[in-house]
């Protein structure tokens, strides 16, 4: 008290300047305080943006110490060491940034003139899109970026056809009833952690919102939930069909809204595709003259959604009956079986998920009145990483679609990218009176060729997100596949796919290996980096100018990211390390069209990039910025430009056109597929699984459940708010919070499982799935299915030269597969829970014993005078 | 005068440990140190089991047994009832922390500013800058903040807290937000029978 100088940081003296976080792809707004010794020292969450409201997340508040990392890559470096491995040192070489762009770019240009398909990308810096759009320019669709595996490689198309939009969310200013399926929407994880955590706290706590989590383990949605509901791992769609036959038995539906807003009355022939006439108009049946009609005759009565038809001779039936000959099949006593969830407990949700719903009740907003749904199913990753992902997805949005809350208050909610320019719509009309699916939300996608002209198959998904893990698939298949390449360069930009990856590590390495030169462009030592001949280090987000506004679910705007500091080392931004190598490469012209078009930058044609020039982050953000709203970046600066989502954006964008309840374009998708297969003799097309291209959601078991009986448990992945997207171990404080968390140190198991294996809480095992294996040290908890076996993200680094960063005895995704046999044929989404086999363990394997794995740093961390010291 | 007090709503807490790192921001805390922590306690048996999060810190009780034992008088609390250290009459002696019955108070070890949060005998700048705060040897915890309080702003862990479990306030002000949570929701103060008097209140 004597000392006239504040000692606590935000009080220190120095300036304010607002910013945007990028701990995760999500923007919160920040407001970042530096010392007058140019020493940042506090990060806040921006009270004006009214997404985060002020608030971050454990991560936001943790970024000081990403910026201040010692072990940051402080110039651009070339690898002494010519050989490669996990564990071999690249024995970095400082060089300057004109020779590391000389070798990069003579490297890159060998493959690009021999064959640009030789070029293997991993772009995924998420909060600058102009990154990862650049192969393009040389038109390459190649990709080894885990985007598509780890997250919503069956979310993002189906999102596409039933909200034409990239995300979902719950309405929860207006939702009543939560229901949250394997995801941690509003408490953990997911869309923009922090700002919706303070959504749905309000919600919970001001309005009374009942929450039900639906999850194999005691998460934190589960925890904090009037109820939770623990299912067998990877039978999530199944409890969704259950929840739709009762509701459909119970006649606990908005057939008003099913007959007005959407496609469930049109008429389906046997063959799965709408009854149309010669003229392409789709029929449907009028239930009071009790005749065929086409779907927009005005003397339709009353739209029939129920019952067997008979037109031009074929017999028909409308959508819905269709769905309810497959919900037949779906007693909630049949999907107990599966799921493990009672039957009653999914009678009893059922009927309060439709009470909560409120149908026939309505809502004047902004002078429109509209239904009011407050009642919502969300689900993420857990639920919807399967094999049959677009089947687990189209499930979920069955249980919306029936008490009619699609994009209606209250209700599930489509939640756009990025929204670029303030006019712009994300919904447009298709045919037939349907709103245009629009699956394809990260750009286009490759056109069939075969022999394929991606090495990971993108070419026969025409549906899909990029399904990298299938690069290993073809990979150790030489021949099988038909690829005339081998890809040989390797371009990495902010992105660690050989920690995201799914497969073993084994495989993936001598994948690596074969690779002739491979650049990495990154901040800190990952699993990846160790791997490159040149380290081409960027600036971190503390030091860049950026725009960007990642998938906001209840507001709308951009958020402006600044440099705090100048650059604390010798790096360089990325669109400066990019732009350099186009113009090397000679694709500089190329790379600005692109970015025009994908930037939306031809919109206002003023902004629009000149061919033959380079810009800088800043230019870029700039444009980014008079895009969305005509002001300049010193604008932003002084404003925040984060507004709620107007309502007209928001809330049913779509009016007067149909959704799509019953998506016919997977059964045009499959057969334009067939066809080109056949007509090009694609040798593994008998192999492809056609019956995932399905218009409605059945209940076929995902292949996981036919793993040999030995495997007796379900291996599953979860992460919280400390650990979502992205490498957050390392990170002091983050370590700091994560090693004295129960749930994070040890691979969970109920402790009733535990007994039957055998084992105890503080064993050492081997865990092993038909396709890998990990170690670890056992942990119980009741929180916990008794099929389940839980691994946090937590332990899935191993050492690397990240001294931060503890071996875990091996990764997660080891286990999983990765071949076509778990993937899903429509979207690429591939198996993300494993059967597994537990062994007992009397000491650690060699290389794990040295005191070397997060385990002894756990039990350092315990040690009194340490963990004890609060 | 106001006395200040704040509110932990067990019901809003997710667990996030996000106070806990602005915490660790606000006060350039070593590793292993905190001023406050978020505790989480399951309970019950499969199904039926679940899980509370409980966020903890220096309770700046009035009848402070911290105080009550510091032979130097380096503990004292303000006229606004924050309990506070002086570190400059702190002779280290940790009396205090033995007594606290909730074990909030911290011995600064020197070897603790030595490693630095990156284990590598290096200090960050952000280190170096902020790490002139404490005294080794001498006994800190937190202070609400009391440098933020007195410009009139929340603490750090209230700002930033995702869920706005933690409510900061004025406890003899019958309108503040504290006093109307702990009214309406019972709020009860930890280990009430200790009759230490905190003026930290949960509610649920
Ligand atoms: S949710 Fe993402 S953007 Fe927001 S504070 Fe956390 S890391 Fe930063
Ligand atoms: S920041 Fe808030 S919600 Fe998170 S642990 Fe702390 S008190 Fe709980
Ligand atoms: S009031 Fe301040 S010092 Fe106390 S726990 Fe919160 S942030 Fe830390």
């Amino acid at each position: 008290m004597n000392d006239p100088q504040p000692v606590q940081n935000s009080l220190k003296s120095g300036r304010w300047i607002r910013s945007t976080c990028k701990m995760c792809l999500h923007s919160c707004g920040t407001v970042i305080h530096i010392t007058d010794d140019g020493i940042i020292n506090k990060i806040e969450g921006d009270p004006e943006n009214l997404s985060n409201n002020g608030k971050l997340c454990p991560k936001g508040n943790a970024a000081i110490m990403r910026h201040y990392d010692p072990n940051r890559f402080k110039q651009p470096m070339k690898r002494t060491n010519p050989k490669k491995g996990p564990s071999e040192d690249p024995m970095w070489e400082p060089i300057s940034w004109d020779e590391a762009f000389e070798i990069t770019a003579r490297e890159i240009k060998k493959s690009l003139d021999e064959d640009p398909r030789k070029i293997l990308p991993s772009l995924e810096d998420f909060q600058k899109f102009n990154i990862w759009v650049w192969p393009l320019a040389f038109g390459n669709f190649n990709c080894f970026q885990s985007g598509g595996t780890m997250c919503g490689g069956a979310y993002h198309p189906t999102n596409g056809y039933i909200h034409s939009a990239f995300a979902a969310a719950n309405d929860v200013k207006h939702c009543n009833y939560w229901i949250n399926n394997g995801t941690g929407d509003g408490f953990s994880s997911h869309l923009h952690a922090a700002a919706q955590s303070n959504w749905v706290a309000n919600a919970r706590i001001d309005r009374g919102m009942r929450c039900v989590t639906v999850e194999p383990r005691l998460s934190t949605s589960a925890a904090k939930s009037e109820e939770w509901v623990p299912i067998r791992p990877a039978t999530d769609r199944h409890f969704a069909l259950g929840l739709c036959h009762v509701m459909v038995e119970e006649n606990l539906v908005d057939y008003k809204f099913l007959r007005k807003d959407t496609n469930a009355p049109y008429l389906v022939g046997p063959d799965g595709y709408f009854v149309r006439n010669a003229e392409e108009k789709i029929y449907v049946w009028d239930s009071v003259e009790n005749r065929a009609k086409l779907w927009d005759d005005p003397t339709i009565q009353k739209l029939a959604l129920e019952g067997t038809f008979e037109v031009d001779g074929k017999e028909c039936k409308p959508a819905f009956q269709r769905f309810r000959d497959i919900l037949d099949e779906c007693s909630p006593e049949e999907m107990e079986k599966i799921t493990t969830v009672p039957a009653e407990t999914t009678r009893r949700i059922a009927r309060e998920f439709f009470a909560a719903a409120d149908i026939g009740a309505t809502i004047e907003i902004d002078g429109r009145t509209m239904p009011l749904r407050p009642a919502a199913y969300n689900y993420y990753r857990g639920a919807q990483g399967r094999k049959m992902g677009f089947q687990a997805n189209h499930a979920f949005k069955m249980v919306n679609f029936l008490v009619g809350n699609i994009d209606a208050p209250g209700g599930h909610m489509g939640v756009t990218l990025d929204d670029q320019w303030v006019d712009k719509s994300h919904v447009a009309p298709g045919e037939n009176g349907m709103m245009m699916p629009n699956p394809h939300q990260l750009g286009p996608v490759p056109p069939f060729a075969y022999p394929p002209n991606t090495y990971h198959l993108m070419d026969y998904f025409p549906v899909g997100v990029h399904p990298p893990h299938l690069n290993l698939e073809v990979f150790l298949n030489p021949g099988k596949y038909g690829v005339e390449f081998e890809p040989d360069v390797m371009v990495i930009c902010h992105s660690n796919p050989l920690w995201a990856m799914q497969g073993p590590r084994e495989g993936w390495f001598k994948f690596m290996a074969s690779m002739r030169f491979i650049v990495v462009s990154d901040i800190i030592p990952t699993e990846t980096t160790q791997w490159a001949d040149i380290i081409l280090p960027s600036h971190g987000a503390l030091e860049s100018w950026n725009m960007t506004m990642i998938e906001p679910p209840h507001t709308e705007g951009m958020c402006m990211r600044q440099p705090a500091t100048e650059p604390l080392h010798d790096t360089k931004s990325e669109e400066d390390i990019f732009y350099e190598l186009s113009e090397r490469l000679g694709i500089l012209e190329a790379y600005n069209g692109v970015l025009n078009m994908a930037q939306g930058l031809d919109h206002k044609p003023e902004l629009m990039l000149e061919p033959d020039k380079k810009y800088t982050d800043k230019e870029i953000a700039d444009r980014k910025g008079r895009l969305w709203n005509d002001k300049g970046i010193d604008w932003y600066k002084d404003n925040c430009a984060v507004t709620e989502r107007r309502s007209d954006k928001w809330y049913r964008p779509w009016e007067g056109m149909r959704l799509h309840f019953y998506i016919e374009d997977m059964l045009h998708q499959r057969d334009q597929l067939k066809k080109k297969m056949e007509e090009h003799n694609v040798p593994f097309r008998n192999e492809w699984h056609w019956d995932d291209y399905s218009p409605l959601p059945t209940t076929r078991l995902d292949p996981v459940h036919e793993e040999p009986e030995e495997y007796n448990l379900f291996g599953m992945f979860f992460k919280d708010i400390q650990l979502n997207f992205g490498e957050s171990i390392g990170n002091p404080w983050i370590n700091d919070i994560v090693y004295r968390d129960p749930v994070h140190i040890a691979l969970m198991l109920n402790p009733k499982t535990a007994a039957s294996e055998g084992l105890k809480a503080g064993d050492i095992v081997r865990v092993e799935s038909p396709y890998g294996k990990i170690y670890g040290r056992i942990g119980t908890s009741e929180g916990w299915h008794p099929d389940a076996l839980g691994v946090s993200n937590s332990l899935s680094r191993v050492n690397i030269q990240h001294k931060g960063v503890p071996h875990a005895g091996g990764h997660f995704n080891d286990m999983l597969p990765y071949d076509l046999r778990n993937t899903d044929a429509v979207t690429g989404q591939p198996e993300t829970v494993c059967r597994v086999k537990i062994t007992k363990l009397d000491d650690w394997p060699a290389g794990l014993k040295e005191g070397l794995t997060v385990y002894d740093l756990v039990d350092d961390i315990q040690k009194p005078g340490k963990g004890g010291r609060h | 005068m106001a006395r200040y007090g704040m509110v932990f709503d067990l019901r809003r807490c997710i667990g996030c440990n996000a106070c806990v790192i602005g915490c660790k921001q606000e006060n350039s805390l070593p590793d292993g140190m905190f001023f406050t922590r978020t505790l989480s306690e399951e309970y019950g048996v499969y199904p039926a089991v679940g899980r509370v999060y409980i966020p903890t810190l220096c309770n700046q009780c009035e009848d402070a047994p911290c105080e009550k034992v510091c032979p130097s008088g380096a503990t004292y609390t303000r006229d606004d009832g924050i309990v506070m250290v002086d570190a400059d009459l702190c002779i280290g002696c940790s009396s205090c922390a033995v007594a606290c019955p909730y074990d909030q108070r911290s011995q600064v070890d020197k070897d603790l500013f030595e490693h630095g949060l990156f284990g590598t005998d290096e200090l960050t700048p952000f280190e170096k800058d902020g790490y002139q705060r404490f005294v080794p040897g001498t006994i800190v915890k937190c202070d609400f903040c009391s440098e933020r309080v007195d410009a009139g702003l929340d603490p750090a862990c209230v700002v930033t807290c995702p869920t706005d479990a933690r409510i900061f306030g004025d406890l003899d002000d019958p309108d503040s937000k504290v006093s109307e949570l702990i009214r309406e929701r019972n709020g009860k103060p930890p280990m009430p029978e200790l009759k230490t008097r905190p003026k930290v209140f949960y509610i649920d």
